[in-house]
């Protein structure tokens, strides 16, 4: 494997200064990615700078205005928070099955997204619960909604110089419900072939649909916002229909790759199954309070 | 006294053999205080690496080593033999190597750090004449297009057209069972060193400890005497280490060369790439029933392939354990660019019984029968693996009776894709094996020291089967001594010859020696004891760290140890013996539930259920775990695990662990281990259980799969994509 240098900066002016030194200098946050791209030769960082000492990228509150997850949050804290298990539950669900333990006491959120992978398991949740990007850099602060990060597999909207700073989550309203939901062959540690995740609102009576947000993963270049799915089951009854159209219409607009994880056909057919089962899933938590 | 006769004790006399005890080296495994080939690390210890071809089937032009030997940190470099383009003495003509799989070994190199030997190896330059390559193992037709396919073996017996036309069940399918790797936990390799100029000690990750001093020897021009192969611990081979392979030979070349320590151990995708395979195998199979729903037709072709060489499974086990009276059976291999095979974890039967027990049950779904009852009616028709005399079918039956009630069978069973309306079907499958497990021949030296301790040495290797844990467990309960306190010395090349642990040969080719040299011991001492306290030697036993007589306590035994005299007295123990102590044939049923998700094609196994006869027991716990590991090596071949060759390439495209997909432990579900042990068993001697367990399970799972979603999968693994194609074509 290749050297490289290491620095570990304690605020976030200094951690700026550093990345501005130069391309050869690269974020490392919990380094699951990031130290295995370096070992087979992707990347070829000369400096690594740690940013889990950036107290910014620590943060971890839920207040009445939303949610804010530092970027450098490692996926244990996500699992165990109880507000996100209460109110972002899809997070909860992503945060859970990204690796195992080990991986979850050091994978990141900012990791996962800034790898930019399709398949990566954080972002059809945050893009389901309307998450953004905070993004800071030489030129200042910057916002960015989660559903534009990616720009490509692998590719993102960040400038050299730029650190994934953190997120932020509106409050979801009463009746607020969020799943999400992947499809590996095997029972955990795998990368997904299809990964859904699902938002909903209902009304007063939980019986129709009054707002959605779905996202797809590994079924395109970027993890996707479906749009024309979601306004398959919005004012729409809550019940097997419903979820069908939206799984139908999530089928329209993906363009999935055939490669030794699954072919095209294979994983246009999934993405249906798991549209429905994740929005029948994200209903049921609206439905019981716990949102 | 006349010496005591050989035989196992009573079976109610025992202490701890065939008693659940702990692993005497499970501490130091966890703790990593047992030492693999791949610790080893002694100073100044070089890191060897191998140059590989990128192409499937290429000529090699020429090779260019000169630039390696110049980078920094480069200390050996090695070509491999014949791999430099040659001249052919009389026509003088060049002769090339032909590359016939991608990831052959070309060259190596060894140099002080990882990097540096990863620079070396960038600084050779080989010229390759790329080659038409072929790796399509299915395409039958396809191979004999292109000259890939070899002749047809096939045999026949019985009048198969007679009985065809007169059976009153017919069901013709294709089948089929992918390639697999052996996936060693701990890849091949070794760590050489060469002390005093000459003698060449390797570390070697082996299955053949006693075996492979010559095989380093001869190609090193080095005598055999001056070699020695340790292998303390290591971590699976299931049939693929039986050799100090070329990359070990390299590894040697290089420590000779620089005068340092090199250690070669293969990484990850080399290891699931060249050093074993298990072939694959695809069959049309046309079987028949009478009335009755007894077989009596049996025709077949498989075919596949074992890679460069061209081999498929073996006709002689086709079809597998059911034998029809009139059946006919062909079998094609073709010759492909894809790693070579090795022998996997009981060579041929699993594939055989994939094939074979499927189609058996197709038949029994046809004539709309549960399966249970169509394989027990049809046991007279089963032959054994040693002997192809009708085996026990009484135990075969009497192993499906217990299986059955261990998952519930006769309340579970539901016909074929009556599964209920849900999405998740569930659905039971079973299939039933053979196997031979005679002992292999080994010998041992066991020492007792005037103080009362014992030793053994012996030249055999714990593959992660519990070997260690077997021999203290047959002299503790031979001397009546805490199985703790006996050192047994296994693993090296010095000690007394023992065969290579394969074919389930290692407990009975260890047992049996160490037995009759604790015998032996024994024998010594009880005259001994009988002088000295004037008893009758023939009223002495030993237990409890005691010697008694008629059940009084004589003396201890570290008294009795000290009549020895003041030095340390040793026996032979040797084998095998045909005294009863080891002997051969072993069968076993298998069950399966599943759940099928068939809307994403996922399926679980629910509970899988275990049956085994296996002689006699030494240790339980050990022998249990056996079965375990082959259980979870079934659902892997099952479910989930191949090699993906890429057509276009040639290449192996899955040779890294994310992507062969070998099961995670949430894959599992409930395992059931039950031993058959009846008196009879304890009586017949030990016997080797290492392979028949992997072998039936394929077929009961793609049998509960069938069961549960209404037709057949044909081709294992059953992945989710396998089983929505099936589904919705
Ligand atoms: C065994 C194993 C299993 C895995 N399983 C899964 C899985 O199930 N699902 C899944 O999605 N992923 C999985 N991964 C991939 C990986 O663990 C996740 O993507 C993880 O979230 C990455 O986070 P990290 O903190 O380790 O990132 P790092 O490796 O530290 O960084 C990843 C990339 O992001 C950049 N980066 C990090 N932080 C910032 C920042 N604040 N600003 C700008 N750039 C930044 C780095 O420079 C690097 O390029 C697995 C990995 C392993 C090794």
């Amino acid at each position: 494997m290749r050297d490289f240098e290491y620095e570990s900066p304690t605020t976030l002016p200094e951690a700026l200064a550093i990345l501005a030194t130069g391309p050869g200098c690269r974020p490392l946050a919990g380094g699951t990615d990031l130290i295995d791209h370096v070992r087979v030769g992707r990347l070829a960082p000369d400096v690594l700078v740690d940013v889990k000492k950036l107290p910014e990228l620590n943060i971890l509150e839920a207040g009445p205005k939303g949610l804010r997850i530092g970027a450098a949050t490692p996926c244990f804290r996500i699992v165990a928070h109880e507000a996100i298990q209460r109110d972002y539950a899809a997070l909860a669900d992503s945060a859970h099955i990204i690796g195992g333990i080990q991986i979850q006491n050091r994978a990141t959120f900012g990791g996962n997204v800034c790898t930019s992978g399709p398949a990566a398991d954080s972002i059809p949740s945050l893009i389901a619960l309307s998450a953004a990007c905070v993004i800071a850099g030489p030129q200042g602060t910057r916002r960015v909604p989660i559903e534009q990060f990616c720009t490509g597999p692998g590719k993102n909207v960040l400038q050299p110089g730029e650190l994934l700073v953190e997120f932020e989550l509106p409050a979801p309203g009463p009746h607020s419900g969020s799943h999400y939901r992947r499809f590996i062959p095997r029972n955990e540690m795998d990368i997904a072939v299809v990964g859904v995740g699902a938002a909903v609102t209902l009304d007063a009576g939980g019986q129709t649909i009054t707002a959605a947000r779905i996202a797809l993963g590994a079924v395109a270049p970027t993890p996707l916002l479906a749009e024309q799915a979601a306004q398959a089951v919005i004012g729409q009854p809550v019940g097997e229909s419903t979820f069908q159209a939206a799984g139908r219409a999530a089928r329209e607009i993906i363009s999935p790759i055939t490669d030794m994880r699954g072919t095209a056909e294979f994983r246009t057919h999934v993405t249906g199954v798991l549209v429905e089962r994740v929005l029948q899933a994200a209903v049921s938590r609206a439905r019981g309070g716990r949102s | 006294m006349p010496e005591l006769p050989v035989a196992w004790k009573p079976q109610a006399e025992n202490v701890v053999f065939g008693k659940e005890v702990s692993r005497i080296d499970g501490v130091d495994k966890a703790t990593g205080f047992a030492k693999y080939s791949a610790d080893i690390n002694t100073p100044g210890t070089l890191h060897g690496k191998l140059l590989q071809s990128p192409y499937a089937h290429a000529r090699i032009k020429a090779i260019d080593v000169e630039a390696a030997r110049k980078v920094p940190g480069v200390k050996a470099v090695y070509v491999f033999p014949d791999r430099a383009p040659r001249t052919n003495e009389e026509t003088g003509e060049p002769i090339y190597f032909e590359i016939e799989h991608e990831g052959q070994p070309i060259a190596a190199v060894a140099a002080e750090t990882s990097g540096q030997a990863d620079d070396g190896l960038r600084a050779i330059k080989v010229v390759y004449e790329p080659l038409e390559f072929f790796v399509d193992e299915f395409h039958l037709p396809r191979a004999v297009e292109l000259g890939r396919a070899r002749p047809i073996r096939a045999a026949q017996q019985g009048d198969l057209e007679g009985a065809f036309k007169a059976a009153a069940h017919t069901i013709t399918g294709m089948y089929g069972i992918q390639t697999i790797s052996h996936m060693c936990l701990e890849p091949h390799g070794s760590h050489c060193e060469f002390t005093d100029g000459d003698h060449l000690t390797a570390h070697l990750s082996t299955q053949n400890v006693s075996g492979t001093p010559g095989q380093f020897a001869s190609p090193l021009g080095l005598d055999a005497a001056k070699v020695h192969v340790s292998c303390d611990y290591m971590g699976g081979g299931f049939g693929s280490k039986f050799a100090a392979d070329e990359w070990d030979i390299a590894c040697a070349a290089m420590a000779r060369d620089a005068q340092r320590p090199v250690k070669l151990m293969l990484d990850r995708a080399t290891e699931l790439n060249i050093p074993g395979s298990r072939p694959s195998a695809f069959a049309e199979i046309t079987v028949a029933a009478d009335a009755d729903g007894k077989l009596v037709a049996w025709d077949s072709h498989h075919w596949g392939t074992s890679g460069p060489q061209g081999g498929t499974v073996a006709p002689t086990v086709m079809p597998y354990v059911f034998e029809p009276k009139n059946r006919r059976t062909r079998a094609t291999g073709i010759v492909t660019n894809r790693g070579p095979d090795r022998a996997w974890r009981a060579p041929n039967h699993p594939q055989a019984c994939a094939l074979t027990q499927t189609a058996i049950d197709d038949l029994a779904a046809a004539i709309g029968v549960d399966p249970y009852d169509l394989f027990l009616k049809n046991l007279d028709l089963t032959w054994s693996a040693t002997s192809r005399n009708p085996a026990d079918k009484d135990i075969y039956a009497a192993e499906l009776e217990i299986a059955a009630k261990l998952m519930d069978w006769k309340a579970k069973w539901h016909p074929r894709g009556e599964a209920g309306d849900g999405p998740v079907k569930t659905g039971l499958g079973l299939a039933l094996h053979t196997w031979g497990g005679a002992a292999g021949r080994g010998t041992c030296t066991v020492a007792i020291h005037p103080d009362g301790t014992v030793e053994t040495f012996s030249g055999t290797q714990d593959l992660g089967t519990g070997t260690r844990t077997a021999l203290a467990v047959i002299l503790a309960e031979s001397f009546g001594l805490p199985y703790e306190k006996i050192k047994v010395h296994i693993g090296s090349s010095k000690y007394p010859m023992s065969g290579p642990s394969g074919g389930s040969t290692t407990i009975g080719g260890v047992s049996g020696p160490h037995r009759r040299a604790a015998l032996k011991a024994l024998g010594r001492i009880y005259d001994l004891v009988a002088a000295k306290h004037s008893v009758d030697a023939g009223t002495l036993t030993a237990a409890n760290e005691q010697i008694l007589s008629a059940g009084k306590p004589v003396c201890t035994w570290a008294e009795a140890c000290s009549l020895l005299g003041p030095m340390k007295v040793e026996f032979q123990g040797e084998g095998p013996a045909n005294d009863g102590l080891t002997s051969a044939q072993v069968g076993g049923v298998q069950m399966a539930e599943v759940a099928v998700d068939v809307e994403t094609g996922v399926t679980k196994v629910v509970r899988y259920v275990a049956v085994q006869d296996i002689g006699t027991i030494v240790c339980r716990e050990q022998a249990k775990s056996q079965v375990l590991g082959a259980m979870i090596m079934t659902i892997a071949y099952a479910l989930s695990e191949e090699r993906i060759m890429d057509n276009a390439t040639g290449r192996f495209v899955n040779a890294d662990l994310q992507h062969y997909k070998l099961p995670r432990i949430g894959d599992i579900g409930e395992l059931i281990v039950e031993f058959y042990e009846p008196e009879s068993q304890y009586k017949k001697g030990v016997i080797g259980l290492g392979e028949p367990p992997v072998i039936s399970g394929g077929a009961a799972i793609s049998n509960a799969v069938a069961n549960a979603v209404g037709q057949r999968i044909p081709v294992l693994p059953l992945t989710p994509k396998r089983i929505l194609d099936s589904l919705r074509s």
